[in-house]
């Protein structure tokens, strides 16, 4: 019981610090690497509460891919984080007053549900992995396919998007050099001699 | 045991991190693209403790699509700045107006 | 249809046939055709109305009263065309045809010369048409047809010489005045005919003894009698046409016009139509009485009150005019007091001298080269006998001296007035009596300064006149000599010539005798003798008066500021109330509102546009705006 809210209490103060700091920092790659820690941290509250598969899922594939993604393309775009962020002052208070705002309103909404029902009923299996699995591939098939096909159509479109042809190449393919006849370089044609007069 | 709506507290906080994090952010396209990521991590969270609190899985069935769908948005995000770079030279959100009225 | 019914639709139209030829032939027919045409048309109304005239009242023949044709029927609406006959109808045509016969041959030589001679007798001939079609008809619906084009036809002659400035802002003043009138006049037929159900004078007539006591409220809990209003609002038009104060205001002006149609319209006949309005309504004013004082008050003023005009006027023209206005207010006090013969006699004999007076004048001028200021003529009693008689036989006539024509009518007038039981009567009475002595005083006035003293600037050359000049002279100044002793028999005595025209109730009945040397004569020899000292005998006496009396001078030159307030308070007063519409129209309206609702959307839109600035965190910003406040109405509201 006490190590449920100590584990609670921790990682939530861990997610809210390493989210802070996500949109505070300077340099984009600390704020990566928070966003990382926000993440493992959020993976770790899942798990307490009792969606293993899931929080796996989300250090697995967030952090490992698309947080690597993220990397990769901060690095690749070399961007010169020295520039000041000017005119920060001048908007950070209505945002923060209208975010205070918004965090009260839903707060307030939502305060009254204190239910502490509910264990999970697990099925006959004993792993939420196997749970997962069983209405997925039955129930949830559908959806289970068209996200198949929608990873398939983000794959084409992010390269759409960014491939470029190679530029200024003046070599020629082989197969079109090995194709080529003399015929086609060089043509003798008769003519008749001119007399000097 | 934990009350439901101290995970719906937490998932608010951090949704409205992320969007500070849009409003404020000026310098770097890939700050918000992180604050969206912080978004959907709290919508998730939301996701999950209904699902846990209403002993129902189809919750977690939900977050699963969405960590999909996020991953597949992340990456055409991420190509779209990559072209947005080759054009315009800078990531700074100011220089991104175009489209003004 | 009946013989009757044939000339009489002959006699109206010869006229207008004469007129129509005259008028629409243009560069086809010559300048003595279109004369020829118009005086034949003319003539021959003359003489169907002298065979009217005879019918009626040598051979004892009974009055014709007869619809031609209908007109227009809707619902119950039903209107004919038709002519009534009788005695005041053959008086008023004899005198509109033979006057219009005299002007016609007069303006052969008058407007000899003028680009629009033709123009001139076609406007003449259609004038008669329509004076002879007012007096002729049996229905307020013809009358009123009359009424209006005798309205227009003095405006386009009083514009005649329209690329004159003053002539045309005369017949525009004109035609003004009489609209007024003629509005009132409109107002009372509708009464009339919401009323009594028709407007033939024949059912109108016989159903007003039996409305004598209907009362109509117009405002609320105020009653007026029916028959008062009626008649109050029809002599509103009488006052426009036949120039009574306030809206006498036009006639001066008219003056602008040839002198042949001042002698036709502005003396003889289209002034009088209000005057013979009254008279033909007889039937109808006998049961208004308060109507009747008001006449009275409204003519006994003008009559005097326009005499003192006359005295100050140098043009010689404005002072016959201010004659007009001064002696249409004796025929009026005539009809006030119920002696409505006496006012048509004096309209009969007022046609005669007047018309003589207004063709010696336009003589006058013609000699003097178009002069027209007294002060520049004088000593014109050699130069032209024949006018200086004519018009001295017309001052006589004017200023009522007997035998002249002038003093039976005159005095019928004033003795009626005296003996009259109207609560104004002895105001009308002093007024009308004064004015005797100021008509001689400033028709003799003009005759002494025209023809008898010195001329202040001789001229040369004096243009002769012509032989037609004189014939028309002598053909009007037999008539104001001896008309009156002719005919005031027949006129006045009871019952008269007129008798079966005219309807006067018992208890106004009254007609004195006539005497010769009643007060009112002696009043008119005073004013001569006075008009002779001041001019003739003591000329400084005049100057005297007028240095030392410049106030009352003022006043009188100034008309005792009606065309003043004329001016400024109709005049400007609707211009700057069309500048309060344009601006309201024009600024407020086309601006403002339907330009300014544009520009608003288009400011709108600018501001809008701010807005969509491009910037992701803005639109964030809002966004996050938008859903703050859907929460705070759904937490609220819960």
């Amino acid at each position: 019981m006490l190590l449920q809210q100590f584990a609670f209490f921790g990682f939530a103060f861990l997610l809210i610090a390493a989210a802070l700091m996500t949109i505070i920092s300077r340099n984009p790659v600390r704020c990566a690497l928070f966003l990382v820690l926000a993440f493992f941290s959020a993976a770790a509250l899942w798990i307490l509460l009792e969606a293993e598969f899931l929080g796996l899922i989300l250090v697995l594939v967030y952090v490992g891919a698309v947080m690597t993604l993220f990397l990769f393309v901060i690095m690749t775009l070399n961007i010169d984080n020295a520039e000041k962020q000017y005119g920060f002052v001048h908007y950070l208070l209505p945002a923060v007053v209208s975010v205070l705002i918004l965090l009260a309103l839903l707060i307030y909404a939502v305060y009254p549900l204190s239910s502490t029902t509910g264990l999970l009923a697990l099925p006959a299996q004993a792993s939420n992995t196997q749970a997962l699995g069983d209405i997925l591939y039955t129930q949830y098939a559908y959806p289970f396919e068209i996200t198949g096909v929608l990873l398939l159509v983000g794959i084409i479109a992010t390269i759409a998007l960014s491939f470029r042809e190679k530029r200024l190449n003046k070599a020629i393919a082989p197969e079109l050099q090995l194709k080529v006849k003399a015929s086609d370089r060089l043509q003798i044609i008769k003519m008749p001699a001119e007399k000097k007069k | 045991m934990i009350p439901l709506n101290y995970y719906l507290i937490l998932a608010a906080t951090v949704f409205s991190l992320g969007l500070l994090g849009v409003m404020i952010n000026r310098k770097n396209i890939i700050i918000l693209l992180m604050c969206v990521e912080l978004l959907l991590l709290a919508v998730n969270m939301n996701f999950i403790a209904f699902s846990h609190f209403f002993a129902d899985l189809s919750g977690q069935v939900f977050v699963f699509f969405v960590l999909a769908v996020a991953a597949v948005e992340a990456a055409i995000g991420l190509a779209i700045l990559i072209v947005l770079f080759r054009t315009r030279h800078s990531i700074q959100v100011d220089d991104l107006n175009r489209l003004k009225g | 249809m009946s013989h009757y019914q044939l000339i009489n639709l002959a006699l109206v139209l010869f006229p207008l046939v004469g007129a129509l030829i005259a008028g629409l032939g243009g560069q086809r027919i010559s300048n003595s055709l279109a004369h020829t045409v118009t005086i034949l048309g003319v003539a021959i109304s003359l003489i169907l109305s002298l065979y009217f005239a005879y019918q009626l009242f040598f051979q004892h023949g009974g009055a014709y009263d007869g619809n031609l044709y209908l007109w227009d029927l809707t619902g119950k609406f039903r209107f004919n065309i038709g002519f009534l006959i009788d005695p005041l109808t053959v008086v008023m045509i004899l005198i509109v045809t033979f006057i219009s016969l005299i002007v016609h041959i007069y303006s052969v030589t008058y407007m000899a010369g003028d680009p629009g001679y033709k123009r001139f007798f076609s406007y003449m001939s259609a004038f008669t048409f329509a004076m002879l079609m007012l007096v002729s008809a049996n229905n307020f619906l013809q009358l009123f047809f009359g009424w209006e084009a005798v309205g227009l036809v003095s405006y386009l002659l009083i514009g005649f010489w329209f690329k004159r400035e003053a002539a045309s802002v005369g017949s525009l003043k004109a035609f003004l005045v009489n609209r007024v009138g003629d509005f009132g006049f409109f107002l009372g037929i509708a009464l009339l005919f919401n009323y009594f159900g028709s407007l033939d004078y024949y059912q109108v007539f016989h159903a007003a003894p039996a409305l004598k006591s209907a009362t109509i409220s117009i405002f609320p809990h105020t009653s007026y009698s029916l028959i008062a209003v009626i008649c109050f609002l029809l002599f509103i038009g009488a006052m426009g046409k036949s120039a009574q104060v306030p809206l006498h205001v036009w006639l001066p002006e008219s003056m602008e016009g040839p002198t042949p149609i001042s002698a036709l319209i502005h003396a003889a006949t289209m002034v009088t139509a209000g005057v013979y309005l009254v008279a033909r309504l007889s039937p109808l004013y006998e049961y208004a009485p308060s109507v009747l004082n008001l006449i009275l008050i409204l003519g006994a003023t003008t009559a005097l009150f326009m005499g003192f005009v006359a005295i100050v006027q140098n043009d010689i023209k404005r002072i016959i005019a201010y004659s007009t206005l001064s002696q249409l207010g004796y025929m009026m006090v005539g009809l006030g007091a119920s002696a409505y013969a006496a006012g048509i006699f004096h309209l009969v004999t007022h046609a005669f001298f007047k018309a003589l007076l207004f063709l010696a004048a336009g003589s006058v001028i013609l000699t003097m080269h178009h002069e027209q200021d007294i002060r520049k003529m004088g000593g014109l009693a050699k130069v032209m006998p024949m006018t200086y008689v004519c018009f001295l036989v017309g001052a006589l006539a004017l200023a009522a001296l007997p035998p002249f024509s002038g003093f039976y009518s005159k005095d019928a007038i004033i003795d009626a007035v005296h003996a009259s039981t109207l609560s104004a009567a002895s105001y009308a009475y002093y007024c009308v009596l004064i004015g005797a002595l100021v008509t001689a005083f400033y028709i003799f006035r003009a005759f002494f300064l025209v023809f008898h003293t010195q001329a202040s600037m001789p001229i040369k050359h004096y243009q002769k006149t012509t032989w037609i000049v004189k014939l028309s002279l002598i053909i009007l100044a037999i008539p104001s000599a001896i008309a009156g002793f002719l005919l005031a028999q027949r006129f006045l005595n009871v019952p008269g010539l007129l008798a079966s025209s005219l309807s006067v109730l018992p208890n106004h009945k009254l007609m004195a005798t006539e005497h010769f040397l009643s007060t009112a004569t002696i009043f008119s020899g005073m004013g001569i003798v006075l008009a002779w000292f001041c001019y003739l005998q003591f000329p400084a006496i005049p100057a005297w008066t007028q240095k030392h009396f410049s106030w009352l001078y003022q006043v009188l030159v100034n008309k005792y500021g009606f065309d003043a307030f004329n001016q400024a308070v109709f005049a400007n007063g609707g211009r700057r109330l069309a500048k309060l519409f344009f601006n309201v129209d024009a600024k407020l309206l086309d601006e403002k509102l339907i330009d300014g609702s544009g520009r608003r959307i288009s400011w709108l839109s600018n501001v809008l546009r701010r807005l969509q600035s491009g910037y992701i965190y803005q639109y964030a910003f809002i966004m996050v705006l938008g859903i703050i406040i859907f929460l705070l109405a759904y937490t609220l509201r819960t």
